[in-house]
């Protein structure tokens, strides 16, 4: 128990009269990393929402135990009026740790640039800097990399797994992508369609090295989870 | 180039209308008016005229930003605030400028306090509604970001809330910079001690049109003079706004 970050026992959510999460129970262990497959609408980022505290009205038990999150957002969410550093001191004031953070990924020198000046990939990488700074036990990812190149975004997962190694926390990715999800988790979980169920809890035995997407088991691993969640009918 | 030869065009239609219609105290011929407005440029009442429309202009417009930014923003924050406030300053708004200056005459008479008050009336709407509408329109996004990292209220309001009211703040003062001069004009003209309308009412009441056309050309030309000088420098310092993309 003491080594769980987040338990959810039967959480349901209803938007209006309709049903959207439908009973879902999930336990994730301090230094875990899961990703959670599922069609549009399934209540992905709803759910990551109700751990983010964005969303209060929902039914069932949600049991947290952490201080500090990170979230990164589908978009950037800067705010484009203020540099790359006030957007940072905007939510954490040690300019020392942004500095680290920022040149972990490979941002140093952008501090004073505008949001507007950074390409899709940089936004994206001040959006986790963001996430990072506040030294988060959880960090949670919604489709972040939806927006990127394949090389940039190979790039970021690469960064955060490094990060992820040194400072031990948990990750939750909301993903479309099945490379991202093997990528990015130790476990898959598989959503069903609206009103949601959790209906597969995949275990990755991937180990470090094997996770580059021209690995042979990394790629046995991709195809078994595509053939699964065709199988599944998502 | 093409700006003079637009004027150019307006000139000649000008001369061909007026001397088609041959009657100078409806229409005088650009000629009579540019005679009209060199007399003027050599008074000294004119300059004082100018002086005292600009300066009443300018206080309207600081009267309004300062009133209306801060009723807007409460009323963009809140919703109910913004439910109780709409139907007053919506009646105000409707109000024509003539039942103000009934009431204005009678509470001040002839002077300057009169059209600042009618002009700050009528543009006072504008501003808040505006400024409304910005805070309204504020990226819930970067709030709900704000709310996840715990970041204080106080500079959420600071950062998000008055950052994205300052493109608001600058297309009201777009906007009320190209009313404000008309206003204060007639309201000058209705029941103003100086300033071009009381100019325009004397040379009414002497039958001087030329005078009165040459009037409105010095209006005119404040008008988009400012106009065109608020537009390049906001666009300067608005380009860090720019929206995301």
């Amino acid at each position: 128990m003491a080594n769980t970050i987040l338990k959810v026992e039967n959480l349901k959510k209803d938007f209006d009269n309709l049903s959207v999460i439908d009973g879902w129970n999930l336990e994730i262990e301090r230094d875990e990393r899961i990703a959670m497959i599922g069609p549009s609408g399934c209540g992905k980022t709803t759910f990551l929402k109700i751990i983010a505290n964005l969303d209060k009205n929902f039914h069932g038990k949600v049991e947290k135990n952490f201080e500090r999150i990170g979230f990164v957002f589908q978009e950037p969410r800067l705010i484009p009026w203020i540099s790359v550093m006030e957007n940072l001191t905007f939510v954490f004031p040690d300019k020392d740790k942004i500095i680290f953070f920022l040149r972990a990924m490979h941002l140093e020198g952008f501090e004073d640039y505008l949001p507007s000046q950074l390409s899709g990939g940089m936004k994206q990488r001040v959006n986790l800097v963001r996430a990072l700074i506040a030294d988060p036990q959880l960090l949670i990812l919604d489709e972040p990399f939806s927006s990127l190149d394949m090389p940039v975004k190979f790039g970021i997962i690469e960064d955060i797994n490094k990060l992820r190694d040194q400072r031990k926390f948990a990750i939750i990715t909301v993903t479309h992508d099945v490379k991202e999800a093997i990528l990015l988790s130790d476990r898959i979980l598989i959503l069903s369609k609206r009103p949601s169920k959790i209906i597969e809890d995949i275990k990755i035995d991937l180990q470090k090295t094997e996770r580059d997407i021209s690995n042979t088991k990394f790629i046995q691993a991709e195809s078994a989870l595509m053939k699964r969640i065709f199988s599944l009918g998502n | 180039m093409k700006i003079l030869f637009g004027i150019l065009i307006f000139l000649i239609l000008w001369q061909i209308f007026s001397v088609i219609l041959n009657v100078p105290l409806i229409l005088p011929s650009p000629y009579l008016t540019f005679e009209s407005l060199y007399h003027l440029a050599l008074q000294r009442e004119t300059y004082q005229a100018i002086f005292s429309t600009v300066w009443k202009s300018l206080l309207v417009l600081l009267i309004v930003i300062a009133i209306g930014t801060p009723v807007g923003f409460l009323m963009g924050i809140n919703e109910s605030v913004y439910q109780i406030f709409r139907p007053a300053i919506t009646v105000v708004q409707a109000v024509p400028v003539i039942s103000w200056l009934a009431l204005v005459i009678f509470v001040w008479g002839i002077g300057w306090k009169g059209p600042v008050v009618i002009s700050f009336l009528s543009l006072l709407p504008i501003s808040i509604f505006t400024t409304a509408t910005g805070v309204r329109s504020t990226d819930r996004n970067l709030i709900e970001m704000a709310k996840v990292y715990k970041v204080s209220q106080i500079r959420i309001i600071r950062t998000i809330y008055l950052g994205s009211l300052v493109p608001f703040i600058f297309s009201t003062v777009e906007v009320i910079i190209g009313d404000v001069w008309k206003v204060i004009i007639v309201s000058e003209y209705l029941c103003g001690s100086d300033g071009i309308g009381v100019l325009i009412s004397w040379a009414r009441q002497y039958v001087d049109v030329p005078r009165i056309y040459a009037l409105t050309i010095i209006a005119v030309a404040l008008g988009i003079t400012s106009e065109r000088f608020v537009k390049f420098f906001f666009r300067k310092a608005l380009k860090k706004w720019q929206i995301q993309s």
